[in-house]
C-alpha cells in the first residue's frame, strides 16, 4: 500500500498519473476530504480517476486519522492537517503550486494552506467549504452530540447489532477518532480564519456550494471576502454535492482546471 | 491468462484485504458484487484497484476504467466485472492505449 511518513504520520497517499494528453501542462491536482467518516475513497470514485484520466498527475491522501491513514492520538487542528499536506507534498517531491480540491473540513486546510503558503498553490475548487468562522466550534460540538446520540440509539435498541460489516466497522472508526484521540479537542479549539486573511488570498479560487445545504450561509461570507471567486450554487442540492451532483461538478472541476492551465502557460 | 486465473488473482487479494476469515466465509464468484455481497468498505477498494495495479504492473488501466463509470456504476459492480476488465487487458484485445 503506497505511504508516505509526513509530519511524523504515516499517511496513505495514491498517486494516479496522467493516460491522455489535454492536462499534461497542468500543475498537480490534490484532493482533500472531509471529516469523520470521509476519505480519500469520496474522490477515487468521483472526480479523482476523470481529472487524472484528463492528463493531470492526481494526488489523493487520508487525512491523520483518517482512512488507511495512521491514527495518532493528537495532532487534529487545522494547523497540524496544514503542517500534514506541507510536509506531504516536500516528501512526494512536488514543490511547484498545486490545484487544491477541498471538500468540507478539506475546503478549510485548502483555504488555509492557501493563507500560509501562497507560493505553493495555483488555485483553489471549494466543494461546501467550511471555513473557520465564528461558532464553528458549537458547530463541532452539535455534530459531536448529534453522531454520540445517533450511536447510543442505536446501541441500545440493538439496531447495532443487526448491521452488516461495512457499517459497524465505520462506526468503530468513528468511535475511535472521536473517543480515543484529541480529535474533537483539536477542532473545537481552532481559531477562526479572519476575514482579514481571507481577503488577502489571491490565488483564483473556484466555490460550488449545494441550494439546500446547512453551510450556504458560507457561500455567502465567501463571496463577500473573495470577489474574484467564482461561485456556482447547484439547484437541488444539500451538503453532499460531491456524491449527489458527480457529473456536473466533474464538468466544472475540469473546465476550471483546463482553462487555469490554458492562462498559466500562456 | 483465463478469467479463472485472474478470478484467483482477485479472490486472493480480496481475502488479503478483507481477512481470511471473513473472506473465506462467502463464496466469492464472478456474480459476488462488492457492495451488495461483500460490503466492502469505499476505501478498501482503493487499496484493492492499487493492489491490483501493482500485481499486474502497466498491463491494466485502472484509472481509464473507472473514469468513465459513475458513482452507482461503481458500486453496483461485481468481481466479474474487474475479472473481466482485466482479462480483455491481459489478452490483448482491452488495450491500455495512451493518447498521442
Amino acid at each position: 500500500m503506497p505511504e508516505v511518513v509526513a509530519n511524523g504520520v504515516r499517511l496513505h497517499v495514491q498517486r494516479l498519473s496522467p493516460q491522455h494528453r489535454l492536462l499534461t501542462r497542468a500543475q498537480p491536482v490534490v484532493f482533500i476530504h472531509g471529516l469523520g467518516m470521509d476519505n480519500m475513497s469520496s474522490y477515487y470514485y468521483t472526480l479523482a480517476n476523470p481529472v487524472a484520466q484528463a492528463g493531470a498527475e492526481v494526488v489523493l491522501y487520508d487525512l491523520r486519522g483518517h482512512g488507511l491513514s495512521e491514527r495518532p492520538r493528537t495532532g487534529y487542528r487545522v494547523a497540524d492537517s496544514v503542517a500534514d499536506l506541507a510536509a506531504l507534498l516536500d516528501a512526494l517531491g512536488i514543490d511547484g503550486p498545486v490545484h487544491l480540491v477541498g471538500n468540507s473540513y478539506g475546503g478549510i486546510v485548502a483555504l488555509s494552506f492557501a493563507a500560509d503558503c501562497p507560493h505553493r498553490v495555483a488555485s483553489l475548487v471549494l466543494i461546501e467549504a467550511h471555513f473557520t468562522v465564528a461558532g464553528w466550534a458549537e458547530q463541532v460540538a452539535a455534530e459531536r452530540d448529534r453522531i454520540e446520540t445517533a450511536v447510543a440509539g442505536a446501541r441500545r435498541s440493538g439496531w447495532l447489532d443487526q448491521l452488516g460489516r461495512k457499517v459497524t466497522r465505520l462506526l468503530a472508526m468513528a468511535d475511535e477518532l472521536i473517543n480515543h484521540t484529541t480529535f474533537l479537542a483539536d477542532l473545537k479549539a481552532v481559531q477562526p480564519l479572519p476575514a482579514s486573511q481571507l481577503r488577502q488570498l489571491t490565488c483564483p479560487v473556484r466555490a460550488v456550494y449545494g441550494e439546500h445545504s446547512d453551510v450556504i450561509d458560507y457561500a455567502r461570507e465567501l463571496d463577500a471576502c473573495l470577489p474574484h471567486c467564482v461561485l456556482t450554487v447547484l439547484a437541488g442540492c444539500g451538503h453532499s454535492v460531491l456524491m449527489d451532483a458527480t457529473a456536473a461538478l466533474r464538468d466544472i472541476v475540469l473546465d476550471w482546471l483546463t482553462t487555469q492551465t490554458t492562462a498559466a502557460v500562456r | 491468462m483465463t478469467s479463472e486465473q485472474v478470478l484467483a488473482d482477485v479472490r486472493a487479494i480480496l481475502i488479503e484485504i478483507m481477512g481470511a476469515e471473513y473472506a473465506l466465509s462467502l463464496d466469492i464468484g464472478m456474480e459476488t458484487a462488492f457492495e451488495a455481497d461483500l460490503e466492502l468498505e469505499s476505501i478498501e477498494f482503493v487499496k484493492l484497484s492499487t493492489m491490483l495495479a501493482e500485481h499486474y504492473d502497466d498491463r491494466i488501466d485502472f484509472v481509464g476504467f473507472l473514469a468513465d463509470k459513475n458513482l452507482n456504476e461503481i458500486i453496483d459492480m461485481t468481481v466479474g466485472d474487474v475479472v473481466t476488465y482485466i482479462a480483455r487487458c491481459l489478452d490483448g484485445t482491452h488495450a491500455v492505449t495512451v493518447d498521442a
